[in-house]
């Protein structure tokens, strides 16, 4: 066991009084950076980039990784009591987190997720301590066929994203497709749909259309039940789980991790999709389907184990292969070059203080944050005591402060009120915003990805099946679209569908139809082309 | 984020104290916005200065700005605040502060491949132009380098314009990287086939993974997996051998003359005042003598391109003039799918 010697060696250099310290302050301002929405991690570690000159390599990436791995956190407490999800990985949270909220379990929401948060962080890490280098080499097996195969995958899992009609998902998730493309031809750089306008060349930013859709469309909405003289919100709860919660979640919660950690690696949007896939899983797995959209507390557990999970795991790429997973190690990959440490295969060897410190700082930041988070959340909780007509003017706030942080632009404040107003009327006729959130993000990946693979196979489609990995996620594709529907209208057919109690007549249970009609997903599967 | 809420802080109190001085001459309207150009220019600077870096955090013209914004609070005796607006190969960040008031407090970091190379490759109707802007100085240049998968059976050049068809990896559409490429398999009439990434970093995985066969990417991108021998050069860009590679030959050695780099410059908006131009640039040339400045430089195998104004205006024009004729020569078309 040579290798845990340097491994445990790190440990000496993150027990430095100085280094707790920083990585104390990390996880508080990542926690908190989370809470604002817009500000994200990467444009954090970019503005504390120049206060890290000054500092040890180990400790700078210890304050830096500290920020990152806090803001996940952070990003789900807005979530779950505001419905604004800050980053594309909490999305899924909102749609089960937001509902606990409103039916008074805000605290076993946040709970659950600090807890689930932790120990797939901890896996996540202990999976990067043991088996970097070996999982390392499996990103690079990923080229544009398989991102193209998977987004296919991913957009037809957006049928379970929902409490709605099969048909207004996917109606839902066809408007996002067509959303994402508007901006720039991600291959020639062409002008699509701007309009002339130079804000519209890089497309819409996804914050951007998340914030407005869920975070102020919520709001005018509520605004509307406030009018009407709706009860008002309900009690605040309990602020932890309770045990018959925690036993509800264990199993979501290591399904999230596993999840989490093997998508993790792969380059571009894995902590995004191991929290859409694990909700899928969840939903799948689960015998009451029914209660997903709901507050179904593994909609919660399962999504937070993976998105932190997989945040731990896109360093491993970084730290072995000198590959940033995403934007935030991008600028974590500039930070180490400016403290005079090139990642890649020969960090491990050459800066082993810098490698290790930083890894096993992640063990102690965990720690920091779940000690943080639980009394924190009883804080965070009373905000929904706060009166709505406090609330509301408050949350638009502080959405306006953190869009504008996002590119410093006017116009991107513009854009968030006029999809605000949309998703207020999305709400109204009852399209799910969700669906199309999570269609403009694997939009943009499978159109990009599919037309780069069809340059690399000269045009010809059937390449995408001569490559094991493609061919096997297109297998996937196919069993989802056409053979589950299949087997379950068959078993529809035999037995009447089980009676629901928790069914009402507007929201109807979305599974049974899921069955009865196999050919939406499969016609959705033909967009791209 | 702390540190920026304190320098604000200080200069609302300098702001405050200039009011109360400026409030017996003129009104306190000249303190706001920089006022009439000639009596707030007399002291230039009085506050913050803002350098906009119109892409990403993490990139390199981030990563260039950060480093010479910070080694150039010294010389200048005044906080400099790189702010990023990205968007459009950095159209919409220069656009925006080339169009504000040219009082010396507006900065932005340009690129040649916006001015040189997307004119020919990206179809916009308003693009920047030189004229409107006043460069202050020249600043970086980087150089592409051509790179095979260290699996790869290309060992050269000549290996790799021997193939029948070529997949080769591009940083982007308008980029350098692409053009040069496009150039390189142009003259050699090879049947080759682009496949753009967003940016280097992803550029440099796909090369590792073989996803293509082929890539051109900036000598930082490229340095550790070169170092470490997961990638192959095959030919730099330059117009001479690079210190970082001196065994590696430039495409012009090998008979095909294609020399495309990178080179960054500061400007602000036209119609500086004299004096704001000459006080930036003597700040600038001690901000070029700065260590850390240098240091980051080096790690990064960046150039030095400390070029007067006009000798960058004459570089942007020469490369944009030299590029069409490339372009032209070999029947190319970038703007469209190929």
């Amino acid at each position: 066991m040579d290798f845990l010697t340097p491994a445990l060696d790190g440990f000496g250099v993150v027990f430095e009084p100085q280094n707790l310290l920083y990585c104390l302050i990390g996880v508080t301002l990542g926690m908190l950076v989370g809470v604002l929405p817009g500000l994200g991690p990467a444009a954090t570690i970019a503005i504390l980039l120049p206060v890290t000159y000054t500092l040890e390599p180990a400790s700078a990436i210890i304050l830096l990784a500290g920020i990152f791995y806090g803001a996940q956190y952070g990003g789900t407490v807005t979530s779950v009591l505001l419905r604004l999800p800050g980053e594309a990985s909490t999305v899924v949270t909102a749609i089960d987190g937001y509902e606990m909220a409103r039916t008074g379990r805000a605290g076993s929401a946040l709970g659950i997720a600090a807890i689930g948060s932790f120990i797939g962080g901890t896996v996540g890490i202990v999976g990067l301590t043991v088996a970097a280098p070996l999982v390392a080499g499996w990103a690079l097996a990923f080229g544009p066929p398989e991102y193209a195969a998977l987004a296919l995958l991913g957009i037809l899992m957006i049928s379970t994203l929902s409490t709605g009609s099969l048909r207004r998902s996917l109606l839902a998730g066809s408007i996002g497709l067509l959303l994402a493309t508007v901006g720039r031809d991600p291959l020639l750089g062409s002008a699509r749909y701007t309009f002339g306008s130079d804000q519209l060349a890089d497309g819409l930013d996804f914050v951007i259309l998340a914030m407005g859709l869920f975070g102020i469309g919520e709001i005018l909405h509520s605004l509307e039940r406030l009018r009407q003289g709706a009860p008002p919100e309900p009690r605040v709860g309990r602020a932890r789980p309770s045990r018959a919660e925690f036993l509800q979640s264990r199993w979501a919660i290591a399904r999230g991790t596993v999840v989490g950690f093997l998508l993790g690696i792969l380059p571009g949007g894995g902590a995004t999709m191991s929290s859409m896939v694990a909700y899928t899983v969840e939903k799948r797995s689960s015998r009451t389907p029914e209660r997903f959209g709901k507050g179904a507390i593994e909609g919660v557990a399962g999504p937070e184990a993976a998105n932190n999970t997989a945040a731990t795991s896109s360093f491993i790429p970084l730290l072995t292969l000198g590959i940033p997973a995403n934007a935030t190690m991008a600028v974590m990959f500039g930070a180490l070059l400016l403290a005079g440490v090139t990642p890649g295969p020969q960090m491990i060897d050459e800066h082993p203080e810098v490698f290790w410190g930083v890894i096993d700082s992640m063990y102690i930041g965990n720690l920091f944050l779940i000690i943080l988070s639980m009394p924190l959340i009883g804080l965070f909780v009373r905000v929904l005591r706060v009166r709505a007509s406090v609330l509301a003017p408050l949350t638009v706030l502080i959405t306006m402060i953190g869009v504008y942080t996002i590119r410093s632009s006017m116009f991107d404040m513009l854009a968030v009120v006029v999809l605000g107003v949309v998703g207020y009327l999305m709400k109204k006729v009852g399209l799910p915003p969700g669906p199309l959130v999570l269609a403009f993000v694997l939009g943009n990946l499978l159109e990009t990805d599919f037309r780069r693979s069809m340059r690399m196979f000269d045009g010809d489609v059937t390449g995408f099946l001569g490559r094991p990995v493609s061919a096997t996620l297109l297998a996937f594709v196919v069993v989802f679209a056409v053979a589950v529907p299949l087997l379950s209208l068959r078993k529809k057919l035999r037995q009447p569908a089980p009676p629901d109690t928790t069914t009402t007549l507007e929201r109807t249970p979305d599974h049974p139809r899921t069955a009865a009609e196999p050919g939406g997903p499969s016609e959705e599967r033909q967009h791209p082309g | 984020m702390f540190q920026a809420r304190l320098r604000q802080g200080r200069h609302l109190a300098g702001a405050a104290v200039c009011a109360a001085a400026l409030l017996t001459l003129t009104s306190c309207g000249g303190v706001q916005g920089g006022g009439g150009s000639g009596e707030a220019a007399e002291n230039y600077p009085t506050k913050t200065v803002e350098w906009t870096v119109p892409s990403d955090p993490g990139g390199s013209t981030d990563l260039i700005s950060r480093a010479a914004a910070k080694a150039l609070e010294d010389p200048l005796g005044q906080s400099v605040v790189v702010e990023n607006k990205p968007g459009a190969n950095g159209a919409v960040g220069g656009k925006e502060v080339l169009g504000r008031k040219p009082d010396g407090y507006s900065l932005v970091m340009l690129s040649q491949s916006l001015m040189s190379i997307g004119p020919h490759t990206v179809v916009d109707d308003d693009p920047i132009k030189m004229s409107d802007m006043d460069v202050i100085s020249g600043l970086t240049v980087e150089d592409y380098v051509l790179v095979v998968p260290a699996k790869s059976d290309i060992e050269t050049l000549d290996d790799l314009l021997a193939k029948k068809s070529v997949k080769y990896g591009t940083t982007g559409a308008g980029t350098g990287s692409e053009l040069a490429q496009a150039l390189l398999f142009g003259d050699a009439g090879v049947k080759a086939g682009g496949i753009p990434f967003d940016g280097g970093a992803p550029t440099v995985t796909a090369l590792l993974g073989s996803q293509v066969d082929v890539g051109a990417v900036h000598v930082a991108e490229a340095a550790p997996h070169l170092t470490s021998e997961k990638l192959r050069p095959l030919a730099v860009f330059a117009k001479e051998r690079i210190d970082f590679l001196p065994d590696v030959p430039t495409a012009v050695e090998s008979g095909h003359d294609v020399v495309v780099d990178q080179r960054r410059w500061v400007a602000g908006p036209a119609g500086l005042p004299d004096n704001v131009v000459s006080e930036l640039r003597a700040a600038v040339k001690k901000a070029f003598k700065d260590p850390e400045y240098g240091k980051f430089l080096e790690n990064n195998y960046i150039g030095r391109w400390e070029a007067s104004p006009d000798a960058v205006v004459k570089q942007v024009e020469t490369a944009k003039k030299r590029y069409g004729e490339l372009i032209d020569e070999f029947g190319l078309d970038l703007k469209t799918e190929g």
